[in-house]
């Protein structure tokens, strides 16, 4: 079983496309998440609750139902999926992109609740000094909340990223179990176990699913000790 | 320069009253939680009146009826808080210049090595908020908000948070602002001296209205404020000037016009002046000199005023200045006082209390 620590062209197929869904997801997840949780943690609007609970549903919903939904609104005869196709030609459904956007609402909730805490923990009336010193708005909102919120944020993208990695149901279910195009780590993982005898390849992805979220943590540890020491603290 | 009549409610409290300031520095005085904080938060723009009017120079700050509310970073407010609200993730020098970077070199009334050696805080420049002591830190807070080049300064409580000697080590700069910048100042405090060592003219506060402003002495003698006077221990404060100290007797002599004080040592230098008070309840009457007593002053005067408010008689007795006495109305049947008697108006010297350097 330990033949060799090479991975093969499935294993590392599998890690690449991972980690490319990840950062992708991140990146996707970072600017909304961002908005959404100072949205949340510092203006009062009308139907702040619903978008409160839209944004958090995927968090308390079987992973399977969002797929579902992305499905029936992406997918090549949903109306989003439709028009997507027809206005770009772009195809959501058993690609890469689709295993981007199905862990980008699976990990939003998590980015804008951290960003949200870390928005609200941001002292009030050191906005109101830099607003009486002459900064406007989103001068404040550059210098200030953000510069300030950075901790939290970095951990929002690190829970995405993470998130991102693990996710399955929502995957599976929307852009299913391509090799190659959307069989990320959790994926090929269930894939190997539904093979009789395939314990060996399917230990061996779970022990890079473990390094790998070891090695994030690690780089997200290292990351925050350094935004803490820019911030002065 | 400022003008302003306005009303603020928030919840169950509501701000409101008229304030004019036209003196270089004036005081807000009251006691804590009175609205004092708000106040300067409308006046910045951090707070929205729901009525009323705020003018700076002439110029339209806030206006209810004609829809006028300008930004915080519109109008050259400055507002030194009571906890510095330094920015914690930049330096020292970034801090300062916060405010001053983003204006044009024109609107730039001070440099920043003016303010560094204004304030003492060179050596501070490179460091970190959280590496500062209190009142470094309300030092840089102070220069921070002065290299933004307000306008008006409002001052709210900044050295509340301060023990007492660090407040004596910060009161020297506040003076030295108001002297060599020549910047109009409102400084709210709930401490009479403080306000004192700064100015003469004060606004007072209570429960979210501005009950009246002017000069200190004139101000507490107001009939509505004279409630406040008495639960501060206010009654009585009279400016006098130290002319010596006696410390092998636990004594230092003070004296106005052309009478003279002995009060408890104090530490203050000679021939400075400086604000003392005493309340009502702790000076007596009598209509001859005591001897033999421990009572160390015994000065005598007319009596102006007799009036009963509730169960008591509130004399007022001229001095040189105006006394008030608070005696019963037993006291005054037994010793059958009227307007225009001569009578000794009785200090206990411990009875007297500094309110600092004026």
């Amino acid at each position: 079983m330990w033949s060799s620590l090479q991975l093969t062209p499935e294993e590392l197929s599998a890690l690449g496309l991972s980690l490319k869904v990840g950062l992708w997801c991140t990146a996707l997840v970072a600017g909304p998440g961002i908005l959404l949780g100072w949205l949340l943690a510092r203006v009062q609007f009308t139907g702040k609750a619903i978008v409160d609970g839209l944004i958090h549903l995927p968090l308390v919903l079987p992973p399977v139902v969002p797929g579902y939904l992305l499905l029936l609104l992406l997918g090549k005869q949903g109306p989003l999926g439709h028009w997507l196709y027809d206005m770009w030609g772009i195809t959501l459904v058993f690609t890469w992109q689709g295993a981007v956007v199905a862990s980008a609402v699976m990990a939003l909730p998590l980015m804008v609740r951290a960003v949200r805490l870390a928005v609200s923990l941001v002292e009030p009336r050191l906005e109101d000094a830099a607003r009486t010193l002459g900064a406007g708005p989103l001068r404040v909102w550059l210098t200030i909340t953000l510069p300030l919120a950075a901790p939290g944020i970095l951990t929002g993208l690190v829970l995405a990223f993470a998130r991102s990695l693990g996710e399955f149901g929502a995957t599976v279910t929307f852009v299913g179990n391509v090799a190659g195009e959307t069989r990320t780590l959790p994926l090929a993982i269930y894939t190997y176990t539904q093979i009789p005898g395939a314990d060996g390849p399917a230990l061996r992805l779970v022990i890079i699913s473990i390094l790998l979220a070891l090695a994030a943590l690690w780089l997200s540890e290292l990351g925050s000790r350094r935004v803490e020491r820019l911030l002065g603290k | 320069m400022l003008d302003l009549n306005l009303e603020l409610r928030q919840g169950p409290f509501t701000l409101q009253g008229p304030l004019t300031l036209d003196q270089p520095v004036t005081g807000l005085f009251g006691p804590s939680g009175c609205g004092k904080s708000t106040l300067l938060r409308a006046i910045a723009g951090l707070a929205r009146p729901q009525t009323g009017h705020i003018t700076l120079n002439g110029e339209v700050l806030f206006d209810a009826q004609r829809g006028i509310h300008l930004p915080p970073h519109h109008r050259r407010v400055g507002l030194v808080f009571q906890d510095s609200q330094l920015f914690p993730h930049l330096s020292v020098e970034h801090n300062l210049l916060y405010g001053f970077k983003r204006l044009s070199p024109k609107q730039r009334r001070f440099t920043l090595a003016q303010i560094l050696d204004l304030l003492d805080i060179s050596h501070l420049l490179q460091r970190r908020p959280r590496h500062l002591s209190g009142g470094e830190r309300q030092r840089v807070a102070l220069g921070r908000t002065l290299l933004a080049s307000p306008r008006l300064l409002l001052l709210d409580e900044p050295l509340a948070a301060l023990d007492e000697g660090r407040k004596q080590q910060i009161l020297p700069f506040l003076r030295r602002v108001r002297d060599e910048l020549r910047l109009p100042m409102l400084y709210v405090s709930h401490a009479i001296n403080e306000i004192l060592y700064l100015t003469p003219h004060l606004a007072v506060m209570e429960q979210g209205r501005i009950l009246g402003q002017g000069p200190f002495l004139e101000v507490i003698r107001q009939d509505h404020i004279l409630g406040l006077a008495r639960s501060l221990g206010l009654e009585n404060v009279l400016q006098v000037t130290v002319s010596r100290h006696e410390p092998d007797i636990g004594c230092t002599t003070v004296h106005y016009d052309y009478h003279e004080l002995h009060l408890p040592l104090s530490a203050l230098p000679l021939g400075t002046p400086t604000w003392i008070a005493l309340r009502a309840t702790d000076v007596a009457l009598a209509r001859q000199p005591v001897t033999e007593i421990t009572i160390q002053n015994q000065v005598p005067g007319r009596i102006l005023d007799l009036r009963r408010v509730a169960d008591r008689i509130v004399a007022e007795v001229d001095i040189g200045v105006p006394i008030l006495a608070e005696i019963t109305v037993k006291a005054v049947h037994d010793l059958r006082l009227a307007e225009g008697d001569t009578v000794y108006c009785l200090f206990k010297a411990r009875a007297w209390h500094y309110l600092g350097a004026a």
